[in-house]
């Protein structure tokens, strides 16, 4: 029998590493520096990991909300966007009649354009500098296949992805609040304002996997599912001191408690900052591969408010954003250090479940930037952006209702979850953080300057608030060379 | 009878006339017809005020191609290029940060700020020479339509792709680098202190209605880079007598090759028969005909106002809509009785020789984007000086001094539109700036002039006052500039083309628009 | 001035009659302080020459993991030294590519002196990630000299309150001069008896004064950048950004050069765990390197011969050369020399040159291109090994 394999790290990646090592008969051993295992996950996963883990058998649940996003209107009331797009251009009709006019066409197109995205997510990062002729033929493939779209529709695709989605939504639109509910779906995590370039691929990013006309990733309990699964030796509440290396290669993981676990492979989804800068010793590392991993950027924006209710909110989930300006101006905020004093809200309404009576609405706030430039984020920072959310969701969820409120800042989950900065992409979705960049060049497959020390996490390909497909390719890629080395 | 030309160009902006230059050279009979009553669109010297000359729009030159200067012998023809010594940054706490041109000098001067940028500063020139000679066959290359199935596109793209495999994984990274992130992050990877992050972020957002840390403008940043001179690098210059002289220069090239050159010469529309483009009308209806027409103006002028909606294809008219102009610029033209005498850095010395850069941190350059994001000029804005007449003392009476400041931001969409009052204060804004730095400024100023987008458009024509015809985004460049598919200059008219800064590489005093498009028609005329 | 005065600028500038200056990392450096600087080179050979070495870089490194930075850096290893040793050492790029050479003196246990020819602060800071250490550019408060020459023992001797009696080749003391601190390492750039001063700034004026009262008795001679460079040559001492290219600033492939190609393959301890460049290194290592670092001799007869055909006595090239000359066999070019010139002592015309490796066995006859009035020519040459002239004094 083989070396065990560890994989470190909680998330979907790790857990969907983990599990697609042991369904290929390696065995695993997982280290969760958490306790516990979340209700709920965002982002898409990719059909081939449903299959794989036969994750449909063993319960998973998609959320599909209907309105899927419901935005205040100007002079009261909402703007209800539904599943079904002739459904969402009625209802836009009374803010701006053209724009329910080409809701359907801007749908259509963008569904096409997420299914570029949806291809090139299902493999490596194509690696166009490579000499290796079946990578070749990948990258050729890839060319040919986006090649294939037509002139129309690759001129259109060639043209989005650098743009800002301030620019690209006033090509199709004119309503304020269209815009600002669209638009802040892409600057999601993101330290960049809609007028952004980048942001526009971020848009269908975070698109990819969604039925059409819908602009936010959906919601499942895919991590719960996992974790319930057998076959991975899961190892909870645990802090990993380094990763231990000889040679050059791995040879297992120490344990803050001075347990040493041998392995001759491991694979990390946390991040590449802390797994190869804090847990391997930098002896190991060349220079300039520590210059590069500092400069993956991660600038984490996003808070997260829970609030406990004692009834339903009236919503599944509420965004206000009222124009693209309002966005840019909370990101100025961000951009000097400052909490948006009109941030953007995404909020989100979990029923009771189980044992669990209460109704909960989660807040995602932003922008509330890791580094601040005057003081630190203390519980009074804290108590002062929940009232700031509270004050912000007031219309459409009664003070009376809140039973408790909880908040995490950047500055918890970095220190709680890891994240670089509090970013939870680990690597912001950035164009030069992106494919073959992603999170640098000589990282962008899987693979460490270490042997047999692999990443998976959010900062790989595609990763970024996908749920699982890095971790999928990661243990692909892990089976592949161990096939070669056999 | 044979027609008098054989090709018209619209516009005697610089591009237009390197363009009849080269297609003159090559034995064409070319007419070239210019608006105004001087030649060279935004690249030419007036004496604004009796015995000042000014440098009216563009001001230095960095990005001429040298093949040009060479194919057509431009210092015979009176261009004399000299060199810009420094950049000199003044800070608000009254220290300063010099850039020279001389490597020890720089270094020790960048030592005094940080000794890690320093050291940097060297590593970072060799990657950005790197990086400037692998992006140079691409400015000289008509961009391939990836679209395309025709041979030339499909080996265009052929030749593209093994070009950048073969610059190595190293180069192809800094490149995808720089061409997709904000200057202000690709320099917070290499250096600490914010002047020099400024000033070198700075020219990054020229032009642009971007900030520094937004994404796409790292490019720009090597674009500027290029200014090559005689084959020293990142030299930049200025033209003896203003910029004005790269036009009469290259007029007088393009005359020596038999060109002829009309003033006055308001063009209304290109003369269309049959889907051809077979000449062009004036404004007082005279009409002109030539086998071939070139249009120097911006794709919106040259598509919507010369040629017309009605016979051009959906597609095309749509992409120029969409196409992004956005003046950002704005030109502050100064007559001073005396040098300014900056605190940092008092008296008359060698930085009056360079460049002078309001661009003490990166978040003041934000700053003054934030203002106008939301359509007002900005409040403390950005500005690049130099004073022609410390390098050229015939642009000013002795002692006296021409002061050229280029100031951003001033949106085109002005809240509320530009007014003369608007006009004034952004000039008084510009100057009470400016004056923190050289107190003497505002006493010794004998006429001001004040230039803000909407002049620009109105005086040379440039759409929205954009000073590159266009925003150099990059989802505006290469086989996306204008548009796709008509982006290797020729147009949807059969005998139209463009060779403006509209068309790819476009953009600075760099003439590679005209002469790639006067060598794609000269390819297509044999 | 806008180009630095080293901190003995005010003795050396009344000293420089030929008012011949250059630069030295943007310092001015006397190129000879006589007209010529043949009277200052033969003070190396025959007395002693005080040379003013100030514009090297120096980095004070300090703390627990100095030593282990060190050994992340340089391709020698430093924790088997003592203190008291000084190691000459390249460092190189994760290719395994020469950055830069320079010398590490162990000051104390956990203290150490890195002495490079370009900066390299922020490349060892960025070494240093994850370890306990702290490093100074020191470059500008550490003034330094160099005294070389068979007298220069006597001279210090005369100075010093001890330490310098039984001072071994590449070891250093801290004693102190007339009263002023200073560390003296038996070290040098001329391949002769020599050693190097490393003081205060402050100190920098009176130390000068004291070594110039004192040396007159012994036939020292303040002496430059010409003189330095002939006896470098002598001793096959090579000079970056002369003979080589760093790293750093190479813009090419082939400008690249690995310490196997520069003669430094003693200098590479591929013993230790890891450091930056090893793995290619032991790749190299394994397979020989493509280049070699040698000395040739011009033979003088083939030499003389080519001024002869034009009715010319032979000329040879004082002060010695740095640039880049074409060396041949036969139809095919072998390689190149960096610098040459006349050695005064040896009678002989030296070079420094990189060979392919199959032209680089010492007694390989090959032909160098030269310039004789106005036609070029080629000489004879033989590889030797180096250092061209080696005594005896320089290490006992």
């Amino acid at each position: 029998m083989s070396a065990p394999i560890v994989v470190i790290g909680g998330g979907v990646d790790a857990l969907v590493a983990a599990h697609w090592l042991a369904r290929a008969g390696e065995s695993v051993t997982m280290i969760d520096e958490r306790g516990q295992v979340p209700s709920s996950t965002s982002g898409w996963i990719p059909p081939e990991v449903i299959r794989r883990l036969d994750l449909a058998a063993h319960g998973l649940v998609i959320g599909a909300p209907d309105p899927w996003l419901s935005a205040p209107l100007p002079n009261g009331g909402r703007l209800d966007l539904w599943r079904d797009s002739a459904r969402t251009a009625n209802a836009m009709r009374a803010l701006s009649a053209p724009d329910a006019d080409r809701w359907p066409a801007f749908c259509e197109q963008m569904r096409e354009h997420a299914a570029v995205l949806a291809a090139l997510y299902s493999a490596p990062a194509p690696d166009v500098m490579t000499r290796d002729w079946r990578e070749l033929l990948h990258v050729a493939k890839i060319a040919l296949r986006t090649r294939r779209l037509g002139r129309a529709r690759l001129e259109s695709f060639l043209r989005l992805v650098p743009m800002s989605i301030a620019d690209l939504l006033d090509d199709w639109f004119e309503s304020d609040l269209l815009k600002g509910v669209l638009g802040a779906a892409g600057v999601m995590h993101l330290h960049q304002g809609p007028r952004s370039g980048g942001t526009a691929l971020a848009f269908l990013h975070h698109h990819v996997g969604n039925a059409p006309g819908v602009f936010r990733p959906s919601h499942s309990n895919i991590e719960a599912v996992l974790a319930r699964c057998s076959g991975v030796d899961r190892r909870a509440n645990v802090r990993i001191q380094q990763i231990d290396v000889q040679a050059g290669r791995v040879t297992g993981v120490t344990l803050v408690d001075g347990t040493h676990i041998a392995a001759t492979l491991v694979v990390s989804a946390a991040s590449p900052w802390q797994t190869l800068l804090d847990w391997v010793d930098a002896a190991w590392l060349e220079p300039d591969a520590i210059r590069a991993i500092r400069n993956i950027r991660a600038r984490g924006v996003v808070a997260h408010v829970v609030l406990t209710l004692d009834r339903a909110p009236g919503f599944a989930a509420l965004a206000i954003a009222p124009s693209l300006d309002y966005l840019e101006r909370a990101y100025d905020d961000a951009k000097y250090r400052r909490i948006s004093h009109a941030p953007l809200i995404e909020a989100r309404y979990v029923a009771p479940s189980g044992a669990d009576a209460t109704h909960a609405v989660i807040v995602q706030m932003q922008f509330a930037p890791y580094l601040l430039a005057e003081g630190s984020w203390d519980a009074s920072r804290k108590q002062a952006l929940v009232d700031t959310v509270i004050a912000a969701v007031a219309n459409h969820l009664p003070r009376d209702a809140i039973l408790s409120t909880q908040c995490v800042s950047p500055a918890d989950a970095a220190t709680d979850d890891g994240f670089p900065a509090g970013q939870a992409h680990h690597a912001e979705l950035a164009l030069d953080q992106f494919l073959w960049m992603r999170p640098t060049p000589s990282l962008a497959r899987y693979r460490t300057m270490i042997g047999g020390l692999y990443l998976c996490g959010p900062a790989m390909h595609p990763g970024a608030g996908t749920a699982g497909a890095s971790g999928m390719l990661a243990a692909q890629t892990v089976l592949g060379d161990r096939g070669q080395q056999r | 009878m044979a027609a008098p030309y054989e090709a018209i160009v619209i516009g005697g902006g610089h591009n237009g006339l390197v363009c009849a230059a080269y297609l003159a050279r090559a034995g064409k009979r070319v007419l070239v017809l210019e608006q105004r009553d001087r030649i060279g669109g935004a690249a030419v010297s007036e004496q604004l005020f009796p015995g000042f000359t000014f440098s009216v729009f563009s001001y230095v030159v960095s990005l001429l191609r040298p093949e040009i200067i060479r194919d057509l012998e431009l210092p015979r023809h009176g261009l004399h290029v000299l060199p810009l010594e420094s950049t000199l940054t003044p800070l608000p706490n009254g220290d300063y940060l010099a850039q020279w041109n001389d490597h020890d000098q720089n270094r020790r001067e960048l030592a005094r700020h940080s000794l890690r940028d320093a050291e940097a500063y060297d590593e970072f020139g060799r990657l950005m020479h790197l990086m400037s000679r692998a992006i140079k066959p691409i400015l000289g290359m008509p961009p391939p339509d990836p679209a395309s199935l025709l041979p030339r596109d499909l080996m265009g793209m052929g030749r593209l792709g093994k070009y950048f495999r073969d610059l190595g994984a190293e180069r192809f990274h800094a490149l995808h680098k720089l061409l997709t992130m904000s200057s202000a992050d690709y320099l917070d990877e290499w250096f600490e202190t914010e002047a020099l992050k400024a000033t070198k972020s700075a020219s990054g957002i020229i032009g642009a209605l971007l900030g520094p840390r937004s994404p796409g403008s790292a490019y720009v940043l090597l674009h500027h880079y290029m200014g090559e001179l005689d084959g020293v690098f990142r030299a930049w210059g200025f033209a003896k007598g203003g910029n004005g002289s790269v036009s009469t220069a290259i007029a007088a090239a393009a005359m020596s090759f038999g060109a002829t050159i009309r003033t006055n010469a308001p063009v209304s529309q290109v003369l269309i028969k049959n889907g051809r483009a077979v000449g062009v009308v004036l404004n007082d209806g005279e009409e002109l005909r030539a086998p071939i027409t070139i249009s120097g103006a911006d794709p919106r002028r040259t598509f919507m106002q010369f040629v017309g909606a009605q016979h051009l294809p959906n597609e095309l008219v749509d992409g120029i809509r969409r196409f992004r102009f956005r003046g950002t610029s704005a030109k502050v033209n100064l007559a001073l009785s005396e040098a300014p005498n900056f605190t940092c850095m008092p008296g008359v010395g060698a930085h009056l020789r360079g460049a002078i850069s309001i661009s003490p941190s990166v978040d003041y350059l934000e700053r003054a984007y934030d203002d106008a994001k939301y359509g007002e000029f900005s409040r403390r804005p950005y500005m690049d000086i130099i004073l022609p007449s410390m390098i050229d003392p015939g642009m000013a009476p002795p002692g006296q001094h021409v002061m050229s400041i280029f100031a951003q931001y001033a949106p085109y969409d002005l809240k509320g539109g530009w007014t003369d009052a608007k006009r004034a204060a952004f000039g008084d804004t510009v100057i009470d700036t400016l004056s923190e730095y050289a107190p003497n400024l505002k006493t010794s100023i004998l006429h001001r002039q004040v230039i803000t987008p909407p002049d620009i458009e109105r005086m040379i024509g440039l759409t929205e006052g954009n000073i590159f015809q266009g925003e150099l985004s990059l989802q505006q460049m290469f086989f996306l500039r204008p548009i796709p598919a008509w982006a290797r200059y020729a147009t949807p008219i059969e005998g139209l083309y463009q060779c403006g800064a509209g068309t790819h590489p476009g953009g600075g005093v760099m003439g590679a628009s005209g002469r790639n498009a006067a060598l794609t028609i000269l390819g297509k005329m044999k | 001035m806008i180009l630095k005065p080293t901190p003995f600028h005010p003795r050396t500038s009344v000293l420089c009659e030929s008012h011949a200056w250059r630069r030295w990392s943007g310092y001015l450096a006397a190129s000879s302080y006589e007209l010529s600087h043949e009277r200052e080179y033969h003070s190396i050979r025959n007395a002693a020459a005080l040379f003013d070495i100030t514009p090297l870089y120096k980095y004070r490194v300090q703390g627990r993991d100095a030593a282990r930075l060190l050994d992340r850096v340089v391709t020698r290893n430093v924790a088997r030294t003592k203190v008291g040793d000084v190691l000459y050492t390249p460092w190189c790029d994760h290719r395994g590519k020469v950055l830069d050479d320079g010398t590490v003196a162990r000051l104390g246990e956990q203290l150490f002196r890195l002495t490079s020819a370009d900066p390299n602060l922020r490349w060892l800071e960025d070494c240093a990630h994850g370890l306990d250490v702290d490093i100074d550019d020191v470059s500008e408060q550490v003034a330094a000299l160099a005294l070389q020459g068979p007298t220069a023992r006597a001279i210090l001797m005369q100075l010093t309150d001890g330490g310098l009696e039984g001072l071994k080749f590449f070891r250093l003391t801290a004693t102190s001069i007339r009263g002023m601190p200073v560390e003296i390492s038996r070290t040098g750039y001329t391949g002769d008896l020599g050693f190097e001063i490393w003081m205060q700034a402050e100190h920098a004026l009176a130390i000068w004064d004291a070594l110039i009262e004192v040396g007159a008795n012994y036939g020292m001679a303040p002496a430059g950048m010409f003189a330095l460079d002939v006896a470098r040559i002598e001793a096959g001492l090579m000079l970056i950004d002369v003979d080589y290219v760093s790293a750093r600033k190479a813009l090419i492939e082939s400008q690249l050069s690995s310490p196997f190609e520069l003669d430094l393959a003693w200098t590479v301890n591929t013993d230790k765990p890891s450091f930056v460049g090893k793995e290619a290194l032991v790749a190299e290592q394994a397979r020989g390197p493509a280049w070699q670092f040698v000395g040739v001799v011009v033979d003088w007869d083939s030499f003389e011969r080519l001024y002869l055909a034009v009715g010319l006595a032979p000329r040879v090239p004082i002060p010695a050369w740095r640039m880049s000359v074409p060396i041949f066999s036969g139809g095919e070019q072998a390689g190149y020399a960096t610098s040459g010139g006349w050695s005064p002592l040896l009678k002989k015309y030296i070079a420094l040159a990189h060979l392919q490796s199959k032209w680089a066995a010492p007694g390989t006859s090959l032909e160098m291109e030269l310039t004789v009035e106005h036609r070029r020519k080629r000489a004879i040459v033989t590889v030797v090994k180096k250092p061209f002239f080696n005594p005896a004094r320089k290490r006992t």
